[in-house]
């Protein structure tokens, strides 16, 4: 019992699986990085620096010297925390009243409603993205509805813009906003509010100075959750958005598509592990600081 | 008593405008996959008008050899990928669960929970270099690549449940059974693993559904004649789509529904 | 008779170095097959460790330990003739009571008849026959506590370890409990190693008990020889109520010591071997509440007024105040016939030769 052994024993081979067919692969991104693209995609193995350089800059291409940021690379990193940050404040200002409502429904209502969130949690991504595609098409229901109505003559184009992005991610991100809300709305001291209300508060001082106070954590878990996929999206820009508003996920795959410029994805990917571990780590600095005054 | 009872009917958890939002939330959150469902059994073509009802785009999906192949193709891939997540799941909870604190441990759970945090795109490019290296070494093209991926990305899903069965067990019942004359072996066989079946049924489960869910790693693995049922959908959305899509996302859904269901009810029974 | 267990100089610490943890220390100890023994002492003393040490999930640091004549260091639990009742009961949540009582038998390898037999003579010591095929989780607390006595009897052990099995019950359930174990107790003839914190349970259970304290065993007797003749202040405090005086020592003579009570009378108590105070010191004597009686005004060893009374039912206790203002409790036995006198009211107060004890302080 003494020794560890054992306990890594059970562990190796699913860490087997992760190192080769997760975590190893990160490393072989980071070298590649610092690699030549080869013509047909792949890599040249000479060390380089371009890609990391044209992740910022650009080239003129007559005169290589003349060096300019890289426009369309900063438009697509900036598109891409834009919309994320847009999309946490979306479905915070959405989940909140409705992680608010499932807490305080009765105990055996509540497990339906908090079912309810659930589902779409565990649907697939695609599909809730071609239900969103279905609604804002120009021949959609959106459309349909507004055309029948006649409160328009001809479809408005809503499908490839930020906006269709934006609602996707806030309609496939919702419930991982909702679901730590709500966890933490139901840890909350619900005697609290009535000493607030008792002690003259009104409604909306209660809600700033006694609820949100208290399901801070969950907030700022749920803004996370929302904010590293969003970061990382692929999938619904590429289908709402296409090739004019691009997201940095679908920049990174064209770099392994038609861009054939391995090594400039590669750099690309790193640049957004930066992101989502930059905002991982903010996350559990202030978690454990909050906590850390709880128990202080 | 009258006191009590005029506080009950001023509801003191009730918010303004806070009921409006969420139910509001809800209707949005299900209004896209009603009609999604509805329109896959529409008569005409349309997605957006009504001719009437029939299953003419379930049966286009079911003669649609193509629906058929990368469908079974997923479920395979998912059955395979989850039950080999959910063993090297199962192994890596006992462990790491009720063992205490031993070296190492921080780094077996950022390995272990790793795919959770990285995006999927990031991985999928990583697995994309490494497979097409591997492929020009060995030749080889089949599915392991994504058998492995997926089972990879399907460890923490499936650890999840597993573990948190394994934390509500008492050390004190294996000691029970020790008392009693059970081999560390036997106290094994008899008592933690019939108690773990819950979590180890929910851990599959939850792998099967993310395995069958997962569209960007398999995009940038998949050697061609490799599609999965999410892969085929996203290429066919970048055209023109016929109520037959409605079709097979309304099947989709039912089985992810289906699961979620028993999940559910798997979790919430505790006990047994 | 025979000796069931004998422990020798066991020590158990948990840690190493300095920030070792010495959970029990010399621990000398001989059980007799068919006793019930009991280990009682306060929260975090080490009972249970010791329970566990001899149940084999604990290695002792040092000393010896065997079992039946047979030195059992280094077994494991499964090949020692112990069965315990834990304190959670720990019944296998996924079988049956009937399943739960036979497991031990099918680790042994029983034939399945053998098993069967077993189990229903089990079920019919513990009168559960009618619960055979619930779930634990399906029968109350008292229920579960009979399973799991009737799971840890079923192999026929030759000692049974029971860690506090009581202390999760209701007071009246508790009481019907007590009586049984004691039935099955002596209806199987195993030896019982029995622990508890609540004293009243160890002096109406127990053949023996051994009083602990940090790790160590300070009395060890027959009930009735712990409460009446302590051997030191922790027992007698832990063990009933006491009332302690210091008293100056008038004179010594043969094993004897004369104590100068408060108001001036002496008496005569006798002298543990373990202390020799000298003359004009001051010793602790001891008078249980039940051991004194009161006397009229003036008369009696001791003089005292009452300061309050506390009514309990059966007794009620009478707050007194002694000359040299040291306090005393009497318990005195409600009789419709005798009211209990007012506070304020001066009184006597007599004892019987040899309850007035001096202790190790
Ligand atoms: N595994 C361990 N590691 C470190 N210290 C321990 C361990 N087990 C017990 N102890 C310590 O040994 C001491 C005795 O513990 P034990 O459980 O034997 O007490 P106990 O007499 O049974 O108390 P209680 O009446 O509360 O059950 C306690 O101070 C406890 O903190
Ligand atoms: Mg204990």
């Amino acid at each position: 019992m003494r020794g560890h052994g054992w306990k890594w024993l059970l562990c190796t081979p699913a860490l087997i699986v992760l190192v080769l067919a997760a975590s190893g692969p990160l490393l072989i991104v980071a070298v590649y990085s610092f690699l030549s693209p080869g013509n047909m995609g792949g890599v040249v193995w000479e060390f380089s620096l371009e890609a990391w350089f044209r992740v910022f800059f650009r080239r003129d291409i007559f005169e290589p010297d003349q060096v300019a940021w890289n426009t369309a690379h900063l438009q697509v990193f900036w598109r891409s925390i834009w919309l994320s940050l847009q999309t946490t404040f979306i479905c915070a200002f959405l989940g909140f009243p409705t992680a608010w409502f499932i807490a305080t429904r009765p105990r055996h209502t509540r497990t339906i409603w908090l079912f309810l969130i659930t589902i779409p949690f565990w649907t697939n991504l695609l599909i809730r993205t071609f239900a969103i595609q279905e609604m804002i098409r120009n021949n959609g229901t959106i459309n349909a509805v507004l055309i029948w109505t006649g409160v328009i003559d001809s479809p408005i184009q809503m499908m490839f813009s930020e906006f269709a992005v934006l609602l996707g991610m806030a309609y496939v991100f919702l419930p991982l906003m909702v679901l730590p809300l709500y966890a933490a709305m139901e840890k909350m001291d619900f005697s609290l509010v009535e000493a607030g209300y008792d002690l003259y508060a009104s409604r909306l001082n209660v809600l700033w100075h006694i609820i949100l106070p208290q399901v801070k954590p969950g907030f700022i878990a749920g803004s996370i959750l929302v904010f590293i996929p969003a970061i990382g999206a692929y999938v619904t820009p590429r289908i709402l958005g296409g090739g004019r508003t691009m997201m940095l996920g679908n920049l990174i795959a064209l770099q392994f598509g038609q861009g054939r410029n391995w090594p400039l994805g590669a750099a690309l990917a790193l640049l957004m592990l930066v992101m989502v571990v930059g905002a991982l780590i903010f996350y559990l600095r202030v978690v454990g600081r909050s906590d850390g005054v709880r128990r202080g | 008593m009258g006191c009590a009872v005029a506080k009950a009917r001023f509801s003191i958890n009730r918010l303004p405008g806070f009921g409006l939002i969420a139910v509001a939330t809800f209707v949005m959150l299900y209004l896209p996959i009603i009609i999604l469902v509805v329109f896959s059994f529409n008569a005409g073509v349309s997605q957006s008008h009504w001719d009437g009802f029939s299953l003419r785009w379930y049966q286009a999906a079911f003669n649609n050899s193509q629906v058929r192949d990368v469908s079974l193709r997923s479920l395979w891939l998912a059955v395979t990928a989850a039950s080999f997540a959910t063993i090297l799941a199962t192994l890596a909870a006992l462990g790491t669960t009720r063992v205490g604190r031993f070296p190492g441990q921080t780094m077996i759970y950022a390995l272990i929970n790793q795919p959770l945090m990285v995006p999927e795109i990031v991985t999928g490019i990583a697995l994309l270099i490494f497979v097409a290296a591997i492929k020009v070494q060995t030749g080889y093209t089949g599915m392991g690549y994504l058998v492995a991926a997926h089972t990879a990305f399907c460890i923490p899903f499936a650890y999840l449940p597993i573990r948190a069965r394994l934390e509500t067990l008492d050390h004190a019942l294996e000691a029970a059974a020790a008392d009693l004359y059970a081999s560390p072996i036997q106290a094994f066989r008899y008592i933690t693993l019939p108690l773990m079946v819950p979590g180890i049924l929910a851990g599959f489960m939850l792998g099967f559904v993310i395995s069958l869910d997962t569209v960007v790693i398999t995009e940038f693995v998949k050697s061609a004649g490799q599609d999965t049922l999410p892969t085929y959908m996203l290429g066919q959305l970048r055209r023109a789509v016929t109520p037959e899509m409605n079709a097979i996302a309304t099947l989709f859904l039912a089985l992810s529904l289906m699961i979620v269901t028993a999940f559910f009810f798997i979790t919430r029974t505790r006990g047994r | 008779m025979s000796q069931e267990i004998e422990i020798t100089g066991l020590n158990k610490s948990f840690g190493q170095g300095a920030a070792a943890f010495h959970a029990l220390s010399a621990i000398d100890l001989t059980i007799a097959t068919g006793e019930f023994f009991t280990l009682l002492g306060p929260s975090g003393c080490g009972k249970t460790t010791l329970l566990r040490i001899i149940a084999g999930f604990e290695e002792p640091s040092t000393g010896a330990l065997r079992i039946n004549g047979k030195e059992v260091t280094g077994l494991g639990p499964d090949k020692r003739p112990i069965n315990t009742v834990f304190q959670s009961y720990a019944l296998f949540p996924h079988m049956s009571v009937a399943q739960n009582i036979g497991f031990g038998l099918k680790m042994l390898r029983k034939p399945k008849s053998e098993i069967k037999a077993t189990v229903a003579e089990m079920l019919q010591l513990v009168r559960m026959e009618a619960m055979a095929d619930r779930l634990p989780s399906e029968i109350s607390g008292g229920q579960q506590q009979r399973v799991a006595l009737a799971r840890a009897l079923a192999p026929r052990p030759r000692v049974l370890l029971l860690d506090e099995p009581l202390s999760a019950l209701d007071l009246k359930l508790r009481k019907e409990m007590q009586s049984e174990l004691k039935r099955l107790q002596t209806e199987t003839g195993i030896t019982f190693v029995f622990v508890t914190h609540d004293q009243e349970e160890a002096l109406t259970m127990s053949d023996r008990i051994a009083v602990m304290s940090a790790g160590e065993i300070l009395q060890l007797g027959p009930p009735q020889e712990i409460y009446n003749a302590p051997v030191n202040r922790f027992v007698a405090d832990f063990i009933g109520d006491t009332n302690f005086l210091s008293l100056r020592v008038k004179a010594i003579k043969a094993g004897e010591a004369v104590l100068e009570l408060p108001g001036g009378k002496q008496a005569s108590a006798r002298l543990p071997a373990s202390i020799s105070p000298s003359v004009g010191s001051r010793v602790t004597a001891v008078i249980r509440p039940e051991q004194a009686e009161p006397t009229p005004a003036g008369q009696g060893e001791m003089q005292a007024i009452v300061e309050s009374a506390t009514f309990f039912g059966t007794d009620t206790h009478l707050h007194l105040l002694l000359d040299d203002a040291q306090g005393f409790v009497l318990r005195r036995q409600n009789r419709p016939d005798q009211p209990s006198p007012a506070p304020g009211t001066n009184l006597g107060l007599t004892f019987a030769p040899g309850a007035l004890r001096v202790l190790e302080d």
